[in-house]
């Protein structure tokens, strides 16, 4: 990963954090509220594999970690595990796919969610599982469907930028072979 | 490799010992955040609140009406009770029981609810620097909403009652005590460890205890019975509470200056 992709990444990291804090979290049904966090490093995996989702997801829960009031490290922990889980289980699919990246944020949001929920359990945090997760399921997957596209955007300015520049530059003189 | 590290972070985090450590990064972290956050917080609600009065004028012009008429009541009764509160003061201070009123309080203003969709708490934008420290128990309108459990320098985050790992000793009758339990937002708070058959009636109000290791101080007004029954065979009533404090209510609260005392050391 180049040190631009590191800033750029940062960035998305950064905004996405202030975005969850200021828009979402008023934005609640039921309870609960959308998630921006869990989509960093699904669309992160999506679009350059699993070693970087897991790079993003961990980065990404560090950083929602900071303003959380719940055990430090556990979104870096679940992030992670989120990215490359995302990452090697779409390997094989083509990416061009139109399905994909609402498929990959629902069901990987609301996995995300759930392991979050049961590893807070687990570290004494027994509140966690005291919610209503229908709601939270509810709410968690239609937003995520719909925020998937705006976060893939972002993540792709911020990821693969470098890597369409290069595939530019590379396709040019086959096609100018053409001629 | 990054598995291994954000074990090891929650490790630390949750070691008594090295907690500090995460806390004081949580703590830098949060102080350079929340200006920021604020400021962007302040660009956004005008507009929030523009669209959300406009859409709800009828509403908002009979709540208003109604809230004045609420104050006006309000104080007719602190006139009235200015000289009960004088006689109940003295009574507690020769008891030597804190009295709330005689505790210094911090007014805070809420700067989020639940910014974690698991667990029960609001951000206050109150922090160590303004005295408010990890334990003080926070009152909202009606009585108690909560406590402070983590304290930044600029910024507080206060647990509600209603939060499942919410634990409050309490007070109510003729003197009995049980610990009233948050179950989450999902669920109605129960009052546990109160004996089977014990005198109950519905709307009763449950004070803070001075008992629970004094964890709050006493005469904090924390929930009122809803249901209660004693099942066959159990070994304690079952008794469902609400919130004494309007939990919807939380734009501005009281943190009550006050720390549990430190356990007293044992000799050898």
């Amino acid at each position: 990963m180049s040190a631009r992709s590191i800033v750029r990444l940062t960035f998305v990291v950064f905004v996405a954090l202030l975005v969850q804090s200021t828009v979402m979290l008023p934005l609640r049904f039921d309870g609960a509220h959308p998630d921006l966090l869990w989509l960093l490093p699904i669309t992160a995996a999506l679009l350059a594999g699993p070693q970087t989702g897991a790079i993003v997801g961990f980065w990404a829960g560090l950083a929602f970690d900071l303003v959380l009031p719940t055990p430090f490290g556990l979104s870096a922990l679940v992030g992670c595990l989120l990215g490359y889980s995302v990452g090697a289980a779409t390997a094989a699919v083509d990416k061009r796919a139109v399905w994909l990246k609402p498929v990959a944020a629902l069901m990987g949001s609301v996995a995300a969610d759930m392991l979050f929920a049961v590893l807070g359990a687990v570290l004494g945090q027994q509140q966690m599982v005291q919610i209503d997760f229908l709601s939270l399921f509810s709410v968690i997957a239609v937003s995520s469907i719909i925020l998937v596209l705006p976060v893939n955007r972002l993540m792709r300015w911020a990821v693969t930028s470098e890597a369409h520049r290069r595939s530019l530059v590379s396709a040019q003189p086959a096609e100018s072979g053409l001629w | 490799m990054l598995v291994v590290v954000s074990l090891s972070i929650i490790s630390l985090d949750l070691n008594g010992r090295t907690h500090s450590l995460t806390s004081g990064v949580k703590s830098v972290a949060n102080g350079a955040f929340s200006p920021l956050r604020e400021g962007v917080v302040d660009v956004l609600n005008p507009i929030g609140n523009f669209l959300s009065g406009a859409l709800h004028y009828g509403s908002l012009k009979a709540e208003n009406e109604k809230l004045q008429a609420t104050v006006g009541a309000f104080r007719a009764e602190k006139a009235e009770r200015n000289f009960e509160n004088t006689q109940l003061s003295q009574v507690m201070a020769l008891q030597n029981l804190p009295f709330l009123q005689s505790l210094p309080t911090v007014t805070a203003q809420t700067q989020d609810e639940n910014s974690s969709n698991f667990t029960v708490t609001i951000t206050i934008d109150k922090g160590r620097a303004d005295g408010v420290d990890v334990g003080m128990p926070v009152i909202g309108a009606g009585g108690l909403i909560g406590q402070v459990i983590q304290s930044f320098h600029y910024t507080s985050v206060v647990r509600l009652i209603t939060d499942g790992q919410s634990r409050v000793g309490v007070t109510f009758g003729n003197g009995y005590t049980g610990i009233v339990d948050g179950q989450g937002p999902a669920a109605a708070m129960t009052a546990d460890l109160v004996p089977p058959h014990t005198s109950l009636k519905a709307g009763e109000i449950m004070y803070t205890s001075s008992l629970d290791a004094a964890s709050f101080p006493p005469g904090i007004p924390v929930a009122t019975v809803k249901t209660f029954h004693t099942g066959a065979g159990a070994s304690q009533e079952s008794i469902t509470v609400v919130a004494q404090a309007d939990l919807n209510q939380l734009a501005y609260v009281d943190v009550v200056q006050w720390e549990p005392e430190p356990s007293p050391v044992n000799a050898p």
